[in-house]
């Protein structure tokens, strides 16, 4: 049994606040719940590079903060919030097909179906360019170009790559918009897929994302 | 010489892509690296290329083992063309474009200019030196990547399926050019294809890989026979081969025969 894509997004949007809500220790007590599941749904390559890159991320964060002055304890919570947003996002990408999360923005969230399209393309177009940057630089390496040195220098290698990337993004995009249009892309093409209706384990989890983002509310009438 | 030794690959564990491939490629060889999709020709030659690096055996090249080595560093021994060739254009200009490996090896600017019209010469593309290298066809394109590989003036080239898109005349001009630079400068072509006709025509022995086996190394007119089923291998006979065959022409002499019968269609034109 699983819940659909509509209670998914809002999953993912009450994690995005719980990160300001609660504790510290929930936040991280969520991230490990978080990335159980993630390990759980998917434990390929890619979920583990997708992990890898993203902690190495959150570590530059931390460092930047460190050097514009902000304390360890502002810096380690700052990295550990946007840790816990992302992580969440890469579960709900994991567990769901991109196309049930745009038929949810659709008919759910009432989102023009032109950027929920939008929107879901471009998670689509991120293993092609993941893919053509390789080449590209296999292509740059192959006529001389060595990548070998600090940072700076690959940084700068880099660059001449970016060029022909975004190149072949736009020509892409080109021929995907001709053929969603010859395909008959449009305002019903959500409509007619299958509708998400909510079940029971809808309602519980829903009922549990009310509970925990009252937690300010509650917290103080148990106080008292 | 480029050589394979026992060489075994895998992108992921678990699934490899070669097995225990053995061969050396002479220097001045032309050579055809047949096999169906996935059979394991483009990751064969990104070995030799270093692009990627065995899970066990060796590549050498000109008998040094390349395992610390980068393309970079073989950038002038092997000239390497993709199969797409938009993935390969990184300038703004035909020019700059085939000027980019001579400029990596900090070359003079005369020297550049010298090799980069030389190269758009035999590729038929010195009237575009000047145009942005996107705008050209797709088959233009293809002839650019090759320009690009030859302006480094490699001794091996390695070209995968560089006559897709190509129409009949631009095809047989870029292979006469390729036929040339082997037969006269001594240039190891290796030629990763699917068009039989091109294998038969152009080179002179072929690798057959099959689900990343080796299954054939021998005489590219042995291969084509005209009679041996290739079908198990995903690869059909040329169809000149195959008529020859249905003439009775003997194996050996088939490519004789078929050369034959072109000659006599050229003079009926």
């Amino acid at each position: 049994m699983r819940i659909t894509a509509f209670t998914q997004l809002i999953l993912v949007l009450a994690v995005t606040a719980w990160v300001f809500l609660l504790p510290i220790p929930a936040v991280a007590t969520l991230l490990a719940l978080e990335l159980v599941l993630l390990l759980y749904i998917k434990h390929d390559r890619m979920t583990m590079a997708a992990i890898g890159a993203l902690t190495v991320f959150t570590g530059m964060m931390i460092v930047l903060q460190l050097l514009f002055g902000s304390s360890l304890y502002i810096s380690l919570t700052g990295g550990l919030r946007m840790f816990v947003m992302t992580t969440a996002f890469l579960d709900l990408l994991a567990a769901t097909k991109i196309q049930d999360i745009a038929q949810a923005l659709v008919e759910k969230f009432h989102m023009p179906c032109e950027y929920a399209f939008m929107l879901t393309t471009a998670l689509r177009f991120v293993p092609d360019f993941l893919a053509d940057s390789a080449n590209t630089l296999d292509a740059q390496s192959c006529r001389g170009y060595s990548n070998r040195g600090n940072v700076l220098k690959r940084l700068y290698a880099y660059l001449a790559v970016v060029k022909p990337l975004v190149m072949r993004a736009i020509a892409k995009s080109d021929t995907l918009a001709l053929s969603m249009e010859l395909k008959g892309f449009g305002a019903n093409t959500y409509k007619n897929m299958q509708p998400q209706t909510l079940k029971s384990l809808d309602y519980i989890v829903l009922l549990l994302i009310i509970v925990l983002s009252s937690f300010p509310f509650w917290q103080k009438f148990i106080m008292k | 010489m480029i050589e394979a030794q026992e060489v075994n690959f895998a992108y992921r564990r678990g699934e490899p892509v070669l097995h225990d491939i053995s061969c050396s490629i002479a220097d001045g060889e032309s050579l055809a690296l047949l096999g169906h999709n996935g059979s394991g020709k483009t990751t064969l030659t990104r070995l030799f290329m270093a692009l990627d690096h065995p899970r066990s055996g060796q590549v050498l090249i000109d008998g040094n083992n390349i395992e610390k080595c980068e393309p970079a560093d073989l950038a002038d021994k092997i000239g390497y063309v993709f199969q797409n060739p938009d993935l390969q254009i990184l300038e703004d200009t035909v020019f700059d474009e085939v000027a980019y490996g001579l400029k990596n090896k900090e070359l003079s600017e005369e020297n550049i200019k010298h090799q980069v019209e030389l190269a758009l010469e035999a590729m038929g593309l010195s009237e575009f030196a000047d145009i942005y290298p996107r705008s050209l066809s797709f088959g233009q394109k293809r002839r650019l990547g090759v320009a690009a590989a030859l302006a480094l003036n490699p001794r091996n080239l390695i070209l995968d399926e560089i006559t897709n898109g190509q129409d009949e005349q631009e095809k047989e001009m870029m292979m006469n050019y390729l036929k040339k630079l082997n037969t006269e400068k001594h240039i190891t072509i290796i030629l990763i294809t699917h068009d039989m006709e091109i294998a038969r025509k152009y080179t002179k022995r072929s690798l057959v890989l099959f689900d990343g086996d080796l299954v054939f190394d021998g005489a590219t007119e042995k291969l084509f026979d005209g009679i041996k089923d290739l079908a198990p291998w995903g690869l059909t006979q040329p169809p000149l081969a195959k008529l020859g065959a249905v003439f009775g022409i003997n194996a050996l002499e088939t490519a004789a025969f078929c050369n034959g019968l072109e000659l006599k269609g050229a003079e009926v034109k």
